[in-house]
């Protein structure tokens, strides 16, 4: 077995040091975010504050990274969460990952507060720090060409530096963007990490890993979704369908559909804006837009921002999109809560609860009011705090659409029930990744499950979950998940028969389901070529992994990520969404319009084997080898 | 192990210019040193000196080879998936990913756009996670 190479760094001391990982914690927890919450919470003192100078930032690679397996070139970063307090995990494909791995790590542990604004470098195995004081004001762009050419970075913009709540940390043009990542490293005065090394990853038996990899390669390249759909229209290509079946964000999450959804569509962009697709480092499947920007090629929107900049804010200017698109990653914010935070002060203007000079379809000062965030200039620069605080300063909670104080991805759950409870539940706050992604089945994608029903969600969005965490903790892009949904499906579309059948058939499976969960990993102890993500790690580390082991992976994280949040004051209380969400029908003549959470979070927390306030058991933590907290007095 | 420089070095930086992971160090007519860690052995430097300064990881002396003997990538475009892999190696930006031939079309590939500033080091050959890439003398013909 290969064990990974982590660095604890110290940025007040200037000092490094290796941190051993155990054979046990490796093979438990494989790496990115899952052995990220491991190590968070074994490594901080609970109730740290998220720009503590003691706490800590993890920055780490999957033990797929680098290998050349498809879609493998995402990195991870984990650190408490700066806008739900619990834990955050953000995902980036830049190739910071790679270069990482090459240098020598798999993962930095990054503690303390410089004195002065400075890089970490890290070159062949050695690590120093060096402060920066010249790079201090710049964009993630700037930085990044002040930067050597061939290294992997890891920068902060103006945003980060001026700890914005939501502020990202951009790796060539990709971003981990959710969570605050850009603040943390700004709260440390760390405004960049670059990484170059020539080290090889190393794999356990490489000629069967490469014939694997080409294997899977092809597989990809033939399913309809991986192969076609994505690289044809990227994300974007989901909006279309999210406002066929209400399930697309406007005006602020009250309404499910934008008469101008098409001017924004994946299509239209494709045809008008598209000057080719682009990828992450490793990925055969290439989901990237690339557009023109002020005449010069950039990375373009993602379905995400193509919502929430667009039918949340009740515009369909595409190019203000694209622009905007751009601004926010050079300034180093995330599209999906700068979008939300935005959507919700134009809804409190509308309300007469406070005036940020934002309001719905008036979009011509809006790049200066999001300049005016990344500076925390003026008025509007109170948005830098996100939704969450705003309403808590200015009214407006039923309207605030947020979880834990995690801004809600564009996913409308009142048309996507699974996915509500997913966005509820989802250890990071309202995110469509961490929460299982339901949707792609109930309203964007090609598979037509009944939106509304509460029932057989809780199974399937704990069976999505785990899987999903497994994945990104190994270092792949979920995107690869998508080739699960059979390619017959797609060849008759989703309204056909066989498309409503296979939708019914997971529903139907239900109490299967629930009960094969806690079967886990011996109900599944092989690879199937389905989900070759195992095999593929088998090959590349040595560990015995199965399918079911695999996605005990993910339980085993997804459960350690739901311990800290508990230690950190997180309760069964905030496994909420706002009032409009769940009280409010989105068709007033459809009573089921509505995120039935009451009837699915017991069966959700059943199935998960936690107790009616949401706690693991001890006997589920221990059937995990997950260390059991000890429990507070009363 | 790693390639290293002895003292028949004169310094004139060919070495050092023509290394695609930037592993040899020092200053014009002074002997040139190369970093073990960062070395990835893959003789370019004893391709390009012509002093003989450049002593194999075994401690033999290798030789220059003349450039139109230096082996350039031959792309296997119907297998290349496009990852970049091997873009991201190249220390010179050799590589590219191909322009789509019209709007729409997904059929793009690895090229080898700058042939000239290729030294024939093979890190994209071994950075493909597919063998798209084979080294060739010449290159494609």
């Amino acid at each position: 077995m290969i064990l990974p190479v982590y660095a604890k760094i110290n940025l007040e001391t200037g000092k490094w040091e290796k941190y051993p990982i155990s054979q046990e914690l490796f093979s438990k927890y494989l790496g990115g975010k899952s052995l990220g919450a491991r190590l968070l919470t074994d490594l901080t003192k609970p109730g740290l504050d998220c720009f503590d100078p003691e706490a800590v930032l993890i920055v780490n690679t999957g033990p797929m990274n680098g290998t050349g397996a498809p879609s493998s070139g995402r990195f991870n970063m984990t650190f408490k969460n700066v806008l739900t307090g619990g834990i955050a995990s953000s995902n980036c494909g830049g190739t910071f990952g790679m270069l990482l791995k090459k240098a020598g790590f798999d993962g930095l542990i990054i503690t303390g507060k410089a004195s002065e604004l400075s890089k970490i470098i890290i070159e062949d195995g050695e690590i120093r720090i060096e402060k920066c004081p010249e790079l201090a004001g710049l964009n993630t762009e700037e930085v990044q060409e002040k930067l050597p050419k061939r290294y992997g970075k890891l920068v902060i913009g103006p945003a980060g530096e001026n700890l914005v709540r939501y502020a990202l940390a951009a790796s060539g043009e990709r971003v981990a963007g959710r969570c605050g990542a850009g603040a943390v490293m700004g709260s440390k005065n760390l405004k960049a990490i670059i990484a170059f090394g020539t080290k090889n990853v190393e794999k356990y038996n490489p000629e069967g890993f490469a014939k694997h990899t080409k294997k899977w390669v092809d597989a990809l390249k033939k399913h309809p979704m991986t192969g076609s759909g994505l690289p044809k229209y990227g994300s974007a290509g989901l909006l279309s369908k999210a406002n066929a079946s209400s399930a697309l964000p406007t005006h602020n999450f009250s309404k499910g559909q934008y008469e101008h959804a098409h001017d924004i569509s994946g299509e239209t962009l494709a045809e008008t804006k598209l000057v080719r697709n682009g990828g992450c480092v490793s990925c055969p499947i290439r989901c990237e837009r690339r557009v023109k920007v002020d005449g010069k090629e950039v990375k373009g929107p993602e379905y995400e921002t193509l919502c929430l900049f667009g039918s949340n804010i009740d515009s369909n200017d595409l190019d203000l999109i694209n622009q905007i698109n751009y601004d926010a990653d050079v300034l180093g914010m995330d599209t999906i809560s700068l979008g939300g935070t935005i959507a919700f002060a134009m809804e409190l203007q509308e309300k007469g609860l406070a005036d940020f000079g934002l309001k719905f379809g008036c979009v011509e000062d809006l790049r200066k009011a999001i300049s005016d965030i990344a500076y925390r200039r003026g008025k509007a620069g109170e948005l830098a705090e996100g939704s969450k605080r705003l309403s808590e300063k200015y009214g407006g909670k039923e309207f605030a659409i947020h979880s834990k104080g995690l801004e809600l991805a564009a996913y409308e759950p009142r048309r996507s029930t699974g996915m509500g409870l997913g966005y509820a539940t989802s250890n990071r706050g309202g995110c469509h990744l961490n929460g299982g992604y339901l949707a792609l089945m109930e309203s964007v994608g090609v598979v037509s499950m009944d939106a509304q029903t509460p029932k057989g969600k809780p199974e399937l969005t704990v069976f999505f979950q785990n899987a999903m965490e497994a994945c990104s903790a190994a270092g792949f892009c979920l995107f690869t998940m998508q080739a699960i949904v059979p390619p017959l499906i797609f060849k008759f579309g989703s309204a056909s028969f066989i498309s409503r059948a296979f939708g019914k058939a997971l529903l139907l499976a239900r109490p299967v389901l629930g009960k094969v969960w806690n079967l886990m990993p011996w109900i599944l102890p092989v690879n199937m070529m389905l989900m070759p993500h195992s095999e593929s790690i088998k090959l590349a580390t040595g560990i015995p992994m199965t399918m079911g082991k695999f996605v005990t992976v993910g339980e085993r994280g997804y459960n350690t990520e739901r311990l800290y949040n508990l230690r950190e004051g997180l309760t069964c209380e905030d496994d909420s969404l706002p009032d409009r969400l769940t009280k409010v029908q989105q068709d007033p003549k459809r009573k089921d319009t509505v995120v039935d959470l009451k009837t699915m979070l017991p069966v959700y927390y059943k199935v998960r084997g936690w107790d009616s306030k949401g706690v693991p058991t001890a006997k589920r933590l221990k059937k995990l080898g997950i260390p059991v907290p000890e429990r507070k007095e009363g | 192990m790693a390639y290293r420089i002895n003292d028949l070095c004169i310094g004139c930086t060919l070495c050092a210019r023509n290394c695609p992971v930037g592993a040899v160090t020092g200053a014009v007519k002074q002997k040139h040193k190369i970093e073990e860690k960062r070395c990835v052995e893959c003789s370019v430097c004893a391709n390009v000196c012509a002093k003989g300064a450049i002593e194999k990881p075994d401690g033999t002396a290798a030789e220059k080879l003349p450039k139109d003997k230096w082996r350039k990538p031959v792309i296997n475009t119907a297998r290349c998936s496009a990852c970049s892999m091997c873009v991201i190696a190249c220390g010179f930006s050799c590589l590219e990913i191909s322009y789509p031939t019209k709007p729409g079309d997904l059929n793009v590939f690895a090229v080898l756009v700058k042939p000239e500033k290729c030294v024939g080091c093979s890190l994209c050959e071994q950075a493909c996670p597919l063998g798209a890439i084979t080294m060739k003398e010449g290159g494609a013909k």
